[in-house]
C-alpha cells in the first residue's frame, strides 16, 4: 500500500496566516515513555537522549493535541489553534417540489479534486482515533491516503477489509458521533475530516465488488441466518467469502430488513440499499423470504444447520403509554415508513391521506410524529412528501436530542415543525379516529437527565394521523430464549489501555460530536462487538439489534461479520456430521500472586499442548470475550485467598472475573487452584459459578505447596500437571486422547 | 515517510482493532549510555529472588498494612497531644514524634530511600480518601483530579523545599520540637494532614507528595544514598515496545504510578515512592524491586536536575542554620534583629531566610567559581529553556557538585536529630504508659539517657565524618564522570570539588563542637 506523504499542515488561505502552535513539555514529569512520539502525526516530537525527555518542534506541530491526550502523566501542553484548512461544505439540495419527490438530497463530492482536497486534511494519525470511533473499524487513514493519492481502487481495497456496505454506511451513519466525532481534529476542538463524504465518494466511484470466495475455512459448513438486515448481510458476506453454505430466513417478502423498509429513498436510494442482496443472491446465498422464524423453530433449524446466526433485529415498536393509543389513525413508524416508501416509489398518494384531505373544508392532513430522532425525521419528511403537514414532538431539550444536526436542519427546511421539550399527554377521538392530541411542555437541564413535565392545562393540537417513532425493542419472546440478551453497550471497569493510549477517551465530549461522549460510546460498542463472538446457545450466535437492542446499520454489519468469523473459527458440527479433526484451541487463564499459580498454569499448558493443540496461557485480566470465543477448551486456575481457615476461597480477583463472565453455553472448562494449607471450598465455588454460566466443568484439581513450588512430582505424579492435563484431555475429548493406564 | 513501512508493535495482535495501527518506532539512540550506569544488576532483583516477597508486594493489601500501624500512631499523637498531659516528655505525641520518629525516618532514608513515603500516614490517609478505598483497585475517586499547573510544576522538587523551610520556621517559632506544648505537635500534624487532604482532593495522584510535602525533597535526596533502587524495569526493551503503559495509566491490578515515575526510565530511587503499583499493574511482569550499592542513586544518574541541585543547596543552608542557631553569637544577633524589627521572638524570619538563601547562594557561588576556573572553552554547555531545562556552564558544574554534597547534608540532618534521640528516646515508654495513667516524670526510664553529652557530640562528629567521606567518594566519582570531560584540568577539578565537600563537612563538624560549647 502506498500512502501519501503526511498531510499538509498548511492552510489554503496563506495570505492570512494564523499563529502557529507552541508545545510545552513539562520536563519535570516527562518520563520519556515516548507514548506521544510514537503517535505524533507530524513527527513534531523527539527524544533528547541525554535527559531522556521529549523535545518539541513547534514549526512541525499541527495542533492536533494527540500528544496531550496520549501522555500518561499530562506532561505536554499545546497552545494555539489547530493548523488545518476549512472542511468541505456539501450543502443538501432542496427539491423545488417536495411532494412526491424521492431524489437523494445529500450530494457527494463532485470531483476527485474536491475529494483530494478534503483528503489532504487528514493527518494519517499513527494511532487513529477515527478508526476506533468507527463501529466497523474501517482503516480510515488508509483509505483517505489512497484518495489523496487519487487511487480509488486502492481506497476500496482498504475499505472492503472491514466493511461490505461503504455505499450504505456513508449515507446513513451518524458520523458526528462515530468516526468524525473521534477524528483527532474533532477531539482537539476543530472540524473533522469529512470521512463519511469521502467514503461515499469511493463507494460511488468504484462500485462495491460482489463477495468472492477468498478462503475455504468454512467449506462444508452450513449456516442459517435469521434476518436479512444489515447484521445478516454482514454475516452472509463474510461466510460466503469463506466458502460456507448460507441460508437466510427472512420474514418479509423481500430481503434487506431495515434498509428496505426503514430508510426513505431520499436518504438511501433503492438502488443502493438493494445492492448487497443483489450481490448475495448472485453469489449463491439461499434466500428464503416469507419464512418467519419463531423461537420454537430454533431447535429445528439447528438440526438442519451447523450454526445459526440470529440477526432478526429489534423491530417491535415501543408502545405509546398514553390514553387513546389504540385509536384508529395511530400507528408505529415501521408500518408508516413501509407504506410511505411504497407509495412514494409508486408515485401514488396514501389512501388515508387522500381520504383525509378530501373531507369538505379540510387542508392537508396533519401528521403528529412522536419523537425527534432520526426515524422520526424520516417519518415526518416522508409525510411531507406525501402532502401532509408534519409536526414532531420530543420531550427532550433541543440541545440533547439524539438527532443528526444536518437531518434536523433539512427536515425543518422542508417544513417539518419540530417541537422539542414537548410531550404527548393523551390522544382524543374525533369522528371515530384520532383527532386531537393534548401536549405538555417539559424541562430538561442536562443531557442524560430525565425531562420533567411542566404541570398545567396542556396544549391541544389537531391531528389526523399519529405516528409513534420513539424507538424499538427486542421481541421479548426471543430474548427469553437467548439468556444474556440484550447485551449492554457499556465498558465497565478500568478502560482498555490501548483505547486510553489512543487518546479517544481523553476528550470526553467533543463539540462536533454534539457533546456526546464519543470515546465512551465507542468503547461500549467494542464491548458488545467482542461479546458477539460468543455463542448464546449451543451453535447459536446473535448479532445486530437482536443482540444489543436498537442500534445502527454499521454496528449491526460489524457484529454480523464478527459473528461470521467466530462461526468459522469454532466450526461447529450438527449431530451426525463427521467430527472436526483440526487441532483444538486451548486457553489456560490464571490468577497468580507470587508466581506459583503461573508456574502450574505453564506446566499444564505444556502438557496440554502435547495432547490437544495450540495453547494460549494468559493472566485472567487479559482474558476477554475475544479470547474466550477463540478457544474450544478453557482452563481456569487461581491461588487460594483466606487466612488458614477463615474466608478461604478463590482469590477475589478470580471470583470477580468468574462472576463477570458472559454465558458460555456448552463450553468445556477445567479448573484448578494452588493452595498453601487447604483449598477448602475453592473449587466448588468456581464450579458453581461456571455452571451458572452454562459452562461444563470437565475436571478439577488442587495443587498443594509441594507441587506448586516445583518440588512436587510435576509431570510424573498422580496429582501433577501431567496427570491433570491427561485427565482433562480425556474427559473433554475422549475421541482424541487414548486411555492412559496410570500405574 | 511511508507509514506502512513503520514499526508494527508487538501488542498489535492483541488490539481489538483488527486493522493496522501505524505507530512510529520508539527512539532508542543513547539508551545504553543513558541508563547503563544507573541500572541495578539483574541479579539484585529482590522480587525475582524471593517468591514470598513477590507475593507480598503483589498483594493489594501490601501498602495498606505498611500504612496502618503508622496511621494508628498518628491519630494517637493527635489525640494524646491535644488531650493528654502538658508535660512534653511524658506526652506520647511529643515523645514519639520528636525523640524517635524523626531520627528513625532518617535511618530509613539512608538505608531504603523513600520507605517512609510508602508508609506515610499523611499521604496514606489522604490517598485512601482520594481513592475511596483502603486497598482495592477501583474506578471510584473523590476529588477534582486537576493536574498540578505547569508554571509551578516546572520548579519540581524546589516547592517541597520551600514548604520544608516554612514548616521548620513554624516549628522553631512555636518551639514545637523543643519540645514545647504537646498540643502544638498535634496541631502541626493536623495541619499537615489537612493540607495533604486538600491537595489530594484537588489534584490527581500524589501531587501533594511530589510537589508539596515538606519532606519530599529531603527524603528523596537523602534517600538517594539508600540501597533500595526502587521498582525498576527488568528489560527496558519490553518497556519501550509496550504500547499500553499500564504502569503509568493503571490497570485492573494496580493504579498508574502516583509519583509520575516510569520504571522504564527510572534512573534513581529519588522519584520512586515504593508503593508497588507498577509492580502490580505491569502486564508483562517486567517490573522488579531492586537493591543497589549505597550511593548509587547519588553517583550514577546521568541526568542532573536543576531543581534537585538547588534543593540540596537550600537544604544544606537550612541544616547549617539549625546548627548556627544553637551558638551564642547567633542568639544575640537574632534578638538584636527582632528588637530592630519589632518581631516578637526567635527565629526572626529575615535572618532565618537570609541565612538559608545566603548559604545556598554561597554553595552555588562555589559552583560558579569552579565553572569559571575549570570549564573547558570548547565544551558546548549552553541550552536555553525554562528553569528546569536550561543548561549553562554554571549548571554543568553546580548540579553534579550539589548531588555530590548529598551525603554531607544527609549526615548533618541525621546528626542534628541525634541528641534528642540519644537523650530522650526512652521517654516513649513512660509516655506510652502514661496514656493509661501508669507513669510519671519520676520514672527512672524517663530520665535515662543512652549517651552523655560528650559522647553525643562525638557521635555527631563521627556521623558527619562518615557522611563527608561518603560525599568525598561520591564527588570524586561524579567529578570524574561528569566534570572532567568538560574541564581544562582533570585532576584540578576533582581535587577542588572534593576539597569543597571536605570543607563543608569540616564546617558541620566544627559547628557541632561549637554548639556543645554553647550548651
Amino acid at each position: 500500500m502506498t500512502l501519501a506523504e503526511p498531510l499538509t499542515t498548511e492552510r489554503p488561505h496563506a495570505e492570512q496566516p494564523e499563529p502557529g502552535c507552541h508545545v510545552t513539555i513539562l520536563t519535570d514529569r516527562c518520563a520519556g515513555c515516548q507514548e506521544c512520539i510514537v503517535r505524533c502525526p507530524t513527527e513534531a516530537l523527539h527524544l533528547d537522549p541525554a535527559r531522556w525527555v521529549v523535545v518539541a518542534d513547534d514549526a512541525a506541530c499541527a495542533g492536533c493535541r494527540q500528544c496531550v491526550r496520549t501522555c500518561p502523566f499530562s506532561a505536554i501542553l499545546v497552545d494555539g489553534p489547530v493548523q488545518v484548512g476549512p472542511r468541505a461544505v456539501l450543502e443538501a439540495t432542496h427539491p423545488s417540489t417536495l411532494e412526491g419527490d424521492t431524489a437523494e438530497l445529500r450530494p457527494g463530492f463532485g470531483s476527485l479534486a474536491e475529494a483530494e482536497a478534503e483528503a489532504s486534511r487528514c493527518l494519517s494519525c499513527p494511532d487513529p482515533t477515527c478508526l476506533r470511533g468507527c463501529p466497523a473499524h474501517n482503516d480510515i487513514p488508509g483509505f483517505i491516503a489512497a484518495v489523496a493519492a487519487g487511487d480509488l481502487g486502492q481506497a476500496h481495497e482498504v475499505l472492503r477489509r472491514t466493511t461490505v456496505m461503504p455505499d450504505i454506511c456513508a449515507r446513513v451513519c451518524d458520523q458526528a458521533v462515530q468516526c468524525e466525532g473521534a477524528c483527532t481534529w474533532s477531539l482537539a476542538g476543530g472540524t473533522p475530516v469529512a470521512i463519511g463524504a469521502l467514503e461515499r465518494f469511493v463507494a460511488d466511484h468504484a462500485p462495491v465488488p460482489p463477495p468472492r470466495v477468498v478462503s475455504d475455512d468454512a467449506e462444508g459448513l452450513s449456516v442459517g441466518i435469521v434476518g436479512s438486515g444489515p447484521a445478516g448481510i454482514g454475516a452472509a458476506f463474510e461466510l460466503v467469502s469463506r466458502g460456507a453454505n448460507v441460508t437466510v430466513y427472512e420474514a418479509d417478502d423481500a430481503p434487506g430488513g431495515l434498509l428496505r423498509w426503514g430508510i426513505p429513498a431520499f436518504t438511501l436510494p433503492s438502488e443502493v440499499s438493494g445492492r448487497p442482496w443483489r450481490q448475495l443472491q448472485e453469489a449463491g446465498v439461499d434466500l428464503r423470504c416469507r419464512s418467519k422464524v419463531n423461537p420454537s423453530d430454533l431447535d429445528g433449524l439447528l438440526e438442519r444447520h451447523d450454526a445459526l446466526v440470529l440477526a432478526h433485529g429489534a423491530g417491535l415498536p415501543l408502545r405509546l403509554p398514553v390514553p387513546g393509543a389504540d385509536l384508529p389513525g395511530v400507528e408505529d413508524a415501521t408500518s408508516f415508513l413501509g407504506r410511505a416508501k411504497a407509495a412514494l416509489a409508486e408515485g401514488r398518494p396514501l389512501p388515508d391521506f387522500s381520504e383525509l384531505s378530501g373531507r369538505p373544508g379540510a387542508g392537508p392532513p396533519v401528521v403528529l410524529v412522536l419523537g425527534a430522532g432520526n426515524t422520526a425525521m424520516d417519518v415526518a419528511r416522508s409525510a411531507r412528501r406525501l402532502g401532509a403537514r408534519a409536526v414532531c414532538v420530543d420531550w427532550m431539550d433541543r440541545r440533547f436530542a439524539p438527532v443528526r444536526t444536518d437531518e434536523l436542519e433539512e427536515a425543518e427546511a422542508e417544513g417539518v415543525e419540530v417541537r422539542f421539550a414537548t410531550t404527548l399527554r393523551s390522544l382524543e377521538e374525533v369522528d371515530g379516529r384520532v383527532g386531537r392530541a393534548v401536549l405538555s411542555r417539559t424541562v430538561q437541564r442536562r443531557a442524560g437527565e430525565r425531562p420533567e413535565i411542566v404541570k398545567g392545562a396542556g396544549e391541544v393540537q389537531a391531528v389526523d394521523v399519529v405516528v409513534a417513532a420513539m424507538g424499538y425493542r427486542i421481541d421479548p419472546e426471543f430474548a427469553a430464549n437467548l439468556p444474556g440478551t440484550p447485551v449492554r453497550r457499556e465498558a465497565n471497569g478500568v478502560p482498555d489501555r490501548r483505547w486510553q493510549a489512543s487518546g479517544i477517551l481523553a476528550n470526553p465530549a467533543p463539540a462536533f460530536a454534539r457533546h456526546r461522549p464519543v470515546g465512551r460510546l465507542a468503547l461500549g460498542r467494542e464491548t458488545a462487538l467482542a461479546v458477539s463472538a460468543l455463542p448464546f446457545r449451543e451453535r447459536t450466535w446473535v448479532a445486530g439489534d437482536a443482540l444489543v437492542g436498537p442500534s445502527t446499520v454499521v454496528e449491526a454489519m460489524a457484529q454480523g461479520r464478527q459473528v461470521a468469523r467466530a462461526v468459522v473459527k469454532a466450526r461447529p458440527r450438527r449431530p451426525g456430521q463427521s467430527p472436526d479433526s483440526r487441532p483444538l484451541r486451548v486457553l489456560v487463564a490464571y490468577e497468580s500472586l507470587g508466581g506459583h499459580t503461573q508456574r502450574v498454569a505453564e506446566a499444564i499448558s505444556r502438557e496440554l499442548a502435547d495432547r490437544l493443540g495450540p495453547v494460549t496461557t494468559l493472566p485472567l485480566e487479559r482474558v476477554g470475550p475475544a479470547e474466550l470465543a477463540n478457544c474450544d477448551l478453557l482452563v481456569v486456575g487461581t491461588w487460594v485467598e483466606g487466612f488458614v481457615v477463615a474466608g478461604v476461597g478463590p482469590a477475589k480477583t478470580t471470583r470477580r472475573w468468574l462472576e463477570g463472565l458472559p454465558r458460555l453455553p456448552g463450553k468445556r472448562v477445567a479448573i484448578f487452584c494452588t493452595y498453601g494449607v487447604s483449598p477448602k471450598a475453592t473449587l466448588p465455588v468456581m464450579r458453581r459459578t461456571l455452571e451458572a454460566k452454562a459452562a461444563t466443568v470437565v475436571t478439577q484439581a488442587a495443587f498443594g505447596p509441594r507441587e506448586a513450588a516445583g518440588a512436587g512430582p510435576f509431570g510424573t505424579g498422580p496429582f501433577g500437571a501431567a496427570a491433570f492435563a491427561h485427565q482433562l484431555a480425556q474427559r473433554a475429548y475422549p475421541e482424541r486422547v487414548p486411555t492412559l493406564l496410570v500405574d | 515517510m511511508a507509514l506502512a513501512e513503520q514499526e508494527r508493535p508487538a501488542t498489535l495482535v492483541d488490539d481489538p482493532i483488527p486493522v493496522a495501527l501505524r505507530l512510529r518506532p520508539a527512539q532508542r539512540e543513547g539508551l545504553h549510555e543513558r541508563f547503563a550506569p544507573s541500572d541495578p544488576s539483574p541479579g539484585w532483583d529482590l522480587t525475582a529472588r524471593s517468591p514470598r516477597l513477590a507475593r507480598l508486594v503483589k498483594s493489594r493489601r501490601f501498602q495498606f498494612f505498611l500504612i496502618l500501624p503508622n496511621q494508628i500512631v498518628f491519630w494517637t499523637v493527635i489525640f494524646v497531644g491535644l488531650f493528654g498531659t502538658v508535660v512534653p516528655g511524658l506526652n506520647f505525641g511529643t515523645a514519639i514524634t520528636w525523640y524517635v520518629w524523626f531520627c528513625l525516618v532518617f535511618v530509613m532514608m539512608v538505608v531504603v530511600g523513600r520507605a517512609w513515603c510508602s508508609m506515610c500516614p499523611f499521604g496514606g490517609f489522604a490517598e485512601w480518601v482520594q481513592r475511596r478505598t483502603f486497598w482495592q483497585r477501583t474506578q471510584k475517586t473523590l476529588g477534582l483530579g486537576w493536574k498540578f499547573p505547569e508554571p509551578l510544576a516546572r520548579y519540581g522538587f524546589l516547592i517541597p523545599v520551600a514548604s520544608f523551610v516554612l514548616l521548620t520556621w513554624i516549628e522553631e517559632f512555636f518551639n514545637i520540637a523543643g519540645p514545647g506544648s504537646p498540643a502544638y505537635t498535634s496541631w502541626m500534624v493536623v495541619g499537615i494532614v489537612s493540607s495533604a487532604l486538600i491537595f489530594f482532593l484537588l489534584f490527581e495522584r500524589r501531587t501533594f507528595c511530589r510537589y508539596i510535602c515538606p519532606l519530599s525533597t529531603l527524603i528523596g535526596t537523602v534517600g538517594s544514598m539508600g540501597s533500595v533502587a526502587g521498582f525498576r524495569t527488568r528489560d527496558r526493551e519490553v518497556c519501550l515496545s509496550c504500547r499500553t503503559k499500564d504502569c503509568m495509566r493503571g490497570s485492573e491490578k494496580g493504579y498508574g504510578c502516583p509519583w509520575y515515575t516510569w520504571p522504564g526510565s527510572a534512573d534513581s530511587n529519588l522519584y520512586c515512592g515504593l508503593c508497588s503499583e507498577c509492580y502490580k499493574s505491569c502486564p508483562e511482569g517486567n517490573v522488579g524491586l531492586f537493591v543497589q550499592k549505597p550511593l548509587t542513586s547519588v553517583v550514577a544518574p546521568k541526568r542532573r536536575r536543576a531543581d534537585v541541585a538547588w534543593g540540596i543547596a537550600f537544604l544544606w543552608g537550612l541544616v547549617l542554620y539549625q546548627q548556627v542557631n544553637a551558638t551564642n553569637g547567633f542568639a544575640s544577633a537574632d534578638s538584636w534583629l527582632n528588637r530592630q524589627l519589632g518581631f516578637p521572638h526567635y527565629p526572626d524570619p529575615i535572618d532565618y531566610i537570609g541565612f538559608i538563601v545566603l548559604a545556598a547562594l554561597a554553595t552555588a557561588g562555589v559552583g560558579r567559581l569552579m565553572a569559571t576556573a575549570f570549564a573547558s572553552r570548547s565544551a558546548n554547555l549552553e541550552r536555553p529553556g525554562n528553569f528546569l531545562d536550561r543548561l549553562s556552564r554554571f549548571r554543568s558544574f553546580f548540579a553534579p557538585m550539589a548531588y555530590g554534597l548529598v551525603p554531607v547534608v544527609g549526615a548533618d540532618y541525621f546528626a542534628r536529630q541525634l541528641p534528642k534521640f540519644l537523650q530522650h528516646a526512652t521517654r516513649v515508654v513512660p509516655a506510652l504508659a502514661h496514656i493509661g495513667g501508669f507513669s510519671s516524670v519520676r520514672s527512672p526510664i524517663y530520665s535515662f539517657s543512652i549517651m552523655t553529652n560528650g559522647w553525643i557530640v562525638f557521635t555527631q562528629v563521627a556521623v558527619v565524618v562518615v557522611g563527608t567521606m561518603a560525599a568525598s567518594w561520591s564527588t570524586w566519582k561524579i567529578a570524574g564522570r561528569e566534570l572532567v570531560p568538560v574541564s581544562r584540568n582533570a585532576l584540578g577539578v576533582r581535587l577542588a570539588t572534593v576539597g569543597f565537600v571536605l570543607a563543608c563537612g569540616a564546617a558541620a563538624a566544627v559547628l557541632y563542637v561549637m554548639m556543645h560549647a554553647a550548651d
